[in-house]
């Protein structure tokens, strides 16, 4: 018979388990009687039958026990003996409880914390069916410097249906849109989606249906799919909304469907979702490499990565083939399409930073547990003798180890319920850390799921931590604790071994810790101390988004921006305003190729991708960039019918090393084009960082007029002489005097704006540091445990000694000398360890060596001070023992 | 007194299943029948019948349920369930080889001329 099936009979009999006892005396009280009763028969005298009977029977509480093992119930007996006699030790010892308990809720609850964000961001399977099998086929153009420039429209509707490895291919753009009545818009994040976006990741509309191909025709597109929170918020969960009309952008479009309330399409925060329309021109194979869409596809089932990327390697082959001019071009850009699964691709970056963060963490709980180890230790010590009777009196050596690991595992699972609180704070904590701004960060929840790792780890670890002290338990024992003094024992000196092996494993582990994040601080602090490039005080930025139906060509936008500028300048305490279609560390960039009039590319020269924006007003000096040659572009440059153009250094340095830019022509685009078009370059300005402040390679960035290349995205700019979070206002309501509709969002200071570049490096650091403060502290408890216990063992040798004539200094320094070379080892252990993490981390990390020296001495500096620090009670009272009080109590 | 033979170990199990394979019975029943079919010969120690009836009826060899006794009262009464019956099959098929094994083997005489 299997466990498998006697389990649920012993459950069944400890539900029962009041009827099962019952029973049992019945059935006993009844054999007892009816024997009475045949021995009355036979002959016997009543009372000698009852007698004789009870006496036949034997001890029933014996046999009640023997019948309740048959059962499997002894287990559960003992068990819950166990826990009972547990409980009142932890009772008993209410500091030692505290402590444990506070350090097993804080260790646990870190890394349910970081757990909680590991399992949103890289385990969790996305919301779709068979989500493992969807995949991000993007572009890429290597030798210009562009690992990934998205896909094109011409690449979905080439691909589609073309790709036997793919069962569903479908493009999408994201964007933003005013949706709204007059006096009450909002601007909304929205997506475009192909016909087979929903039916491609495998979930579509609850409400209505999925957008049809007649909908990708410009004439046909007004139509929308709301997400739930859309519709709940701004249509009331109206259950008729299918054929409502919402205005966008100025526009009609009737409600065709409503998403489900958990869709969640990776990080996205849209709320509508529209069609993805477009005239035949844009996706005709000139704007094959335009880089404006991204594509998603599903994988056939049992079609592999590598056959869909053999697949579309050959498919681009042939494309190749066609003849279209730019061909060769992006062929020397070592232009390939990469397929790769979704979700990977989509937390490719964040990755290493997470699990860093989790090993961190593991640290910290290793500490804890060493830590706790310890403690148990000591108090173990103090049992040996009751132990030892326990087990010459008859204690099995099995009960001795259930003992240790019923109170040990009760520990840890107090701690880990604990720990769930803390958890569920540190997830909060998260929050305001940015960790909703990772990828997937939306998905982080405090959950069954991480509750049930959590409490799993507490047991597992429990467990794990219950062996020492079960093995010193035991080992005392054969070792011979009852005639043994109180120390002496071998069993003794090898558990002193034990405890200050585990003190340098702590402090070397803490070293680690410590030195993980400094590495992580100093890399900060190099990242810090880039220069941006531009000055970034007292200077705000908003996003505006002027929609097609009021503003339909260039010369409106133009219009708009100019009487925008003139208002912004108008406003008291502005130095300086300014438009352009991106800012620095805005989080985007956009990257397109310039032609230099009259330059023949060298064969095999690739065409570079450059940084290409368009600027209006006083974009530059509002920014504060520096003036390297020539002058700014101005307001007066849009409405100039010579083009102008201002680059970059690293531009003007990569194309013209003598220098000489100044003057030169060059055109937008990998073609040269009529002379009238040509851009004649009127400064140089100093390179900024356009994407991250740790952006090491010089890109090249070319501005224009942005009268001469207009765009509806623009980043409105100010320079103030107040601080610019206050001026957030005026801008917004300057923004509404010229136009009621238009709102102005993601209004930051470009100091803010940096700061928030930033978290995937800021949050890590931070939280190494947090483990780190904790992990020192938790040390500090440890080395100020061990001395103590020691102390304490060695008061009758210490009193000896001193009545011979030792001096208290010579008491202190022995512990001292302890300390120290406890210190030591840990510290030598550390250092190596350090030397590992630092190679592990050196991804992560910016211009930081593997192993600075400050580090290392910081880390040192700090243990030493600590472990000393702790040593400083328990030697001083150790100096401090009377002989007489000491030898009189022994 | 008729002289009384101890349990060999592991027998006291299959003499349970045969007693209760006859009809259902209660402890103190089993006890009375295995000292009847055993002419006397076998006697159970009290105390370690009840343990082998629970080991029993956790194996499922054994069914219990409670009924009325003779005089009236209350009683638990067990009966052989179809693995008990499978089981006491094996274990009486594998009790006979062993007793004629043993049995021959005791009666061997002395071989005639032996080395």
């Amino acid at each position: 018979m299997t466990m498998a099936r006697l389990m649920p009979s012993v459950f069944q009999t400890l539900l029962r388990r009041p009827a099962f006892e019952d029973g049992m005396a019945e059935e006993m009280r009844f054999h007892i009687e009816q024997y009475t009763d045949d021995l009355v028969r036979s002959g016997v005298p009543a009372a000698e039958a009852a007698r004789r009977a009870r006496r036949e029977f034997g001890s029933v509480d014996n046999v009640k026990a023997d019948c309740r093992e048959a059962r499997g119930l002894r287990l559960f007996d003992e068990l819950s003996l166990d826990v009972r006699y547990a409980l009142r030790r932890m009772r008993k010892s209410p500091g030692f409880t505290a402590t444990a308990l506070a350090t097993l809720a804080l260790c646990l609850g870190a890394n349910l914390t970081i757990f909680a964000v590991v399992d949103a961001v890289l385990l969790r399977p996305l919301p779709f069916p068979a989500s493992d099998r969807l995949v991000s086929v993007f572009n890429t153009y290597p030798k210009a410097g562009v690992p990934n420039d998205g896909c094109s429209l011409t690449n979905y509707y080439e691909r589609r249906g073309r790709i036997a490895a793919f069962s569903g291919v479908a493009a999408y753009r994201d964007g933003t849109a005013i949706v709204g009545e007059t006096g009450a818009t909002e601007r909304e994040p929205i997506t475009r989606v192909s016909p087979d976006f929903f039916s491609t990741l495998g979930r579509g509309p609850v409400l209505g249906r999925a957008f049809t191909e007649e909908e990708t025709r410009p004439q046909a597109d007004m139509v929308a799919i709301l997400t739930d929170g859309y519709w709940r918020q701004r249509l009331n969960g109206d259950p008729n909304v299918i054929g409502k009309k919402i205005r966008v952008n100025g526009f009609e479009r009737a409600v065709v469907g409503v998403l489900p309330a958990d869709f969640s399409f990776l990080s996205s925060r849209t709320r509508i979702y529209f069609p993805l329309s477009s005239e035949p021109e844009e996706h005709s194979p000139k704007q094959r490499h335009s880089g404006n869409s991204d594509l998603i596809a599903r994988l056939r089932p049992g079609a592999s990565l590598a056959e869909a990327q053999a697949q579309i390697d050959a498919h681009n082959a042939v494309l190749a083939q066609d003849g279209a001019p730019d061909n060769k071009m992006m062929a020397d850009a070592g232009f390939r399409s990469l397929v790769v699964p979704l979700r990977a691709d989509h937390v490719a970056a964040i990755r290493p930073v997470l699990l860093l963060t989790q090993a961190g963490a593991l640290f910290l709980l290793l500490i804890g547990a060493v830590n706790l180890v310890n403690l148990l230790l000591i108090r173990a010590s103090g049992r040996i003798k009751e132990l030892a009777v326990r087990q010459a009196i008859g204690a099995s050596r099995r009960h001795v180890v259930n003992e240790v690991m019923v109170e040990t595992t009760l520990i840890t699972l107090a701690g880990g319920l604990l720990g769930l609180a803390v958890g569920a704070g540190g997830i909060r904590l998260l929050g305001a850390l940015g960790a909703e701004h990772l990828p997937l960060g939306a998905h982080i929840a405090f959950d069954a799921r991480s509750a049930a790792v959590a409490l799993t780890g507490a047991i597992v670890l429990g467990l794990a931590i219950s062996l020492p002290i079960a093995w010193y338990n035991l080992r005392s024992y054969s070792a011979g604790a009852l005639q043994s003094e109180s120390r002496g024992g071998t069993a003794n000196r090898a558990a002193q071994r034990l405890r200050h092996g585990f003190i340098v494993a702590q402090i070397a582990l803490a070293f680690v810790l410590l030195a993980g994040a400094g590495l992580l601080g100093l890399s900060l602090d190099k990242v810090l101390a880039v220069s941006p490039g531009f000055h970034p005080e007292k200077v705000l930025s908003g996003r505006l988004s002027l929609p097609r139906k009021s503003y339909q060509d260039g010369p409106a936008v133009l219009a708009f921006t100019e009487r925008l500028q003139a208002e912004l300048g108008r406003q008291p305490g502005v130095l300086a305003a300014g438009v352009a279609t991106n800012v620095p560390l805005s989080g985007t960039s956009n990257k397109s190729t310039a032609k230099i009039k009259g330059r023949t590319p060298q064969p095999g020269e690739s065409p570079r991708g450059i940084y290409s924006y368009s600027v209006g007003g006083d974009y530059f000096t509002a920014l504060g960039f520096s003036l390297r040659e020539g002058r700014f572009l101005t307001a007066a440059d849009s409405r100039r019918a010579e083009r102008a153009c201002v680059v970059d250094e690293d531009f003007a340095r990569r194309n013209w090393p003598q220098g000489g830019a100044l003057g030169q022509r060059l055109f937008q685009g990998s073609e040269e084009g009529p002379d009238a078009e040509a851009y004649t370059i009127v400064g140089v300005v100093g390179a900024v960082k356009q994407a991250d402040l740790t952006d090491d390679e010089a890109q090249g960035a070319v501005y224009y007029p942005l009268g001469h290349r207009p765009d509806h995205d623009l980043f409105v700019v100010t320079r103030t002489s107040l601080p610019p979070d206050s001026f957030a206002a005026a801008l917004q309501s300057v923004v509404r005097t010229l136009d009621p509709e238009l709102p102005v969002n993601d209004v930051r200071s470009m100091r803010t704006r940096i700061a928030d570049s930033l978290v995937a490096r800021r949050s890590p650091a931070l939280l190494a540091g947090l483990f780190s403060a904790l992990a020192v502290l938790l040390t500090a408890i440890g080395t100020y445990g061990v001395l103590s216990y020691a102390v304490a063992q060695r008061r009758r040798e210490i009193a000896l000694r001193m009545a011979l004539g030792a001096r208290p200094e010579q008491i202190r320094a022995q512990f001292l000398t302890l300390t120290l070379r406890l210190l030591a080892a840990g510290t030598v252990l550390g250092i190596f360890g350090a030397w590992l993490t630092g190679r592990a981390m050196q991804a992560v990390l910016f211009h930081v060596p593997v192993l600075p020296v400050a580090i290392l001495a910081g880390a040192g500096g700090i243990l030493a001070i600590v472990s000393l620090a702790a040593c400083l009670l328990p030697s001083h009272r150790a100096a401090r023992i009377s002989p007489m009080e000491a030898l009189v109590e022994g | 007194m008729t002289k009384t033979a101890d349990l060999l170990p592991g027998t006291l199990d299959m003499l349970i299943l045969k007693a209760v394979s006859l009809k259902p019975l209660h402890g103190y029943g089993v006890l009375v029948r295995i000292k009847q079919i055993s002419g006397d010969a076998l006697e159970i120690p009290q105390g370690s019948l009840y343990p082998a009836l629970y080991r029993l009826e956790h194996q499922e060899l054994i069914a219990a349920e409670w009924g009325q006794s003779e005089n009236n009262r209350k009683a638990k009464y067990y009966t052989l369930t179809e693995a008990g019956r499978r089981r006491l099959e094996e274990e009486t098929a594998g009790w006979n080889r062993l007793a004629s094994a043993i049995a021959s083997a005791l009666n061997t005489e002395p071989e005639p001329g032996g080395a």
